[in-house]
């Protein structure tokens, strides 16, 4: 498939995208393969593409659920302040939770999550996020499976996008200056 | 792997379920153009998986946008009606809209989502679904983009659940009746 011209160039192919999630998914199945009842509970709209991928190669039992939030910023820059639209269905009291997300940036709605299901009391709660950007953080927060470091660069793809556009490339790509500015 | 294990038999393997999935696909980069936006509505939670093989092989320019559901339970079962848990974020007036779904059975819940949708106004209404089951059909509901048709077997996995088990497997396999017997 041919990179749409707002891509600058490809930081993660395919190929590399999917080994990495099959690495993720080995280490989840071990670390939770005496677990009984997990649940991984997706982050709407962005982490869809990753979930179906990671959950495929899961070898543990677990059952999904979706989450999906909302900012109250416009624009590129964040607040933090998160708006729960939907929240899970099913109750994650004494449970094993795995948040899954696909970009950790600021770190602000990662704690918002983090803060509103230990409050649930879940048997355990472990974030897995394919991306991070280090360099964005605002908050610390612990993310137990991550699949990348990356740089302070708008990337979009494999469940990101710019302005709802470019989310289901299959790669993540780094979008041109010129298109966001 | 146990759930594996409670599988009878592999009704569509993965690599079957994949070029199928490619060429639905294919199907669609056809039938729309980029000047069409294209707004892909996928029904949580059994399409999400795939929506997100579909979508990674879509070229026309589109986007994609969620809707959750639920039944009232079993008084409603034949009106279709069903609640929305999540509504889509955009509003659809003018724009071509796509429903993408895991399954057709008796064709209410799409047929209730269809009506639905069609009181916004969308420029035009399309439905792709992965499996429908004819034999089971109580609506006639059109449906536009078909992946597979099925008997009626109790089918999992590639986002279908029994009792939300079974979603990852990637393939869809038909479930041994003794795991589903008694429960229901």
């Amino acid at each position: 498939m041919k990179a749409p011209d707002a891509i600058e160039r490809v930081l993660l192919d395919e190929g590399a995208i999917a080994a990495r999630v099959c690495e993720l998914a080995a280490q989840i199945s071990a670390d939770y393969a005496h677990a009984k009842d997990v649940v991984l509970v997706g982050v709407l709209k962005g982490s869809f593409i990753f979930l179906a991928d990671l959950a495929r190669r899961l070898t543990v039992p677990h059952h999904v659920d979706f989450i999906a939030l909302s900012s109250y910023d416009r624009g590129a820059v964040s607040t933090g302040a998160v708006r729960l639209i939907m929240d899970t269905r099913a109750s994650v009291t004494g449970r094993h939770v795995l948040i899954v997300e696909d970009i950790v940036d600021t770190g602000c709605t990662l704690d918002y999550l983090l803060r509103t299901f230990r409050a649930r009391k879940p048997a355990s709660l472990c974030t897995c996020a394919l991306l991070s950007k280090p360099e964005r953080r605002q908050v610390e927060v612990l993310v137990d499976y991550l699949g990348f470091e990356i740089p302070n660069v708008w990337v979009v793809g494999y469940g990101l996008d710019y302005a709802d556009r470019f989310r289901t490339l299959p790669y993540i790509g780094v979008l041109k200056r010129d298109v966001y500015e | 792997m146990g759930l594996r294990d409670d599988v009878k038999k592999v009704l569509i393997s993965e690599e079957v379920l994949q070029a199928r999935v490619a060429e639905l696909a294919r199907a669609i980069n056809t039938t729309y153009t980029d000047a069409d936006r294209l707004l892909l509505v996928c029904v949580l939670k059994g399409a999400f998986m795939f929506l997100a093989d579909l979508t990674r092989h879509l070229e026309v320019r589109h986007e994609v946008d969620f809707m959750e559901i639920s039944s009232y339970g079993a008084a409603t079962v034949s009106s279709g009606v069903v609640r929305i848990l999540l509504d889509l974020e955009r509003n659809i007036d003018g724009r071509h809209v796509l429903v993408v779904e895991d399954i057709i059975d008796s064709g209410r819940t799409l047929d209730y989502i269809t009506r639905n949708l069609r009181t916004r106004r969308p420029a035009s209404l399309r439905v792709c679904t992965l499996l429908s089951k004819p034999s089971r059909r109580e609506i006639d509901v059109p449906l536009d983009f078909v992946g597979f048709e099925v008997p009626d077997e109790f089918v999992v996995g590639y986002g279908l659940d029994f009792a939300e088990e079974y979603r990852n497997l990637p393939f869809i396999g038909v479930l041994k009746e003794e795991v589903y017997q008694g429960s229901e």
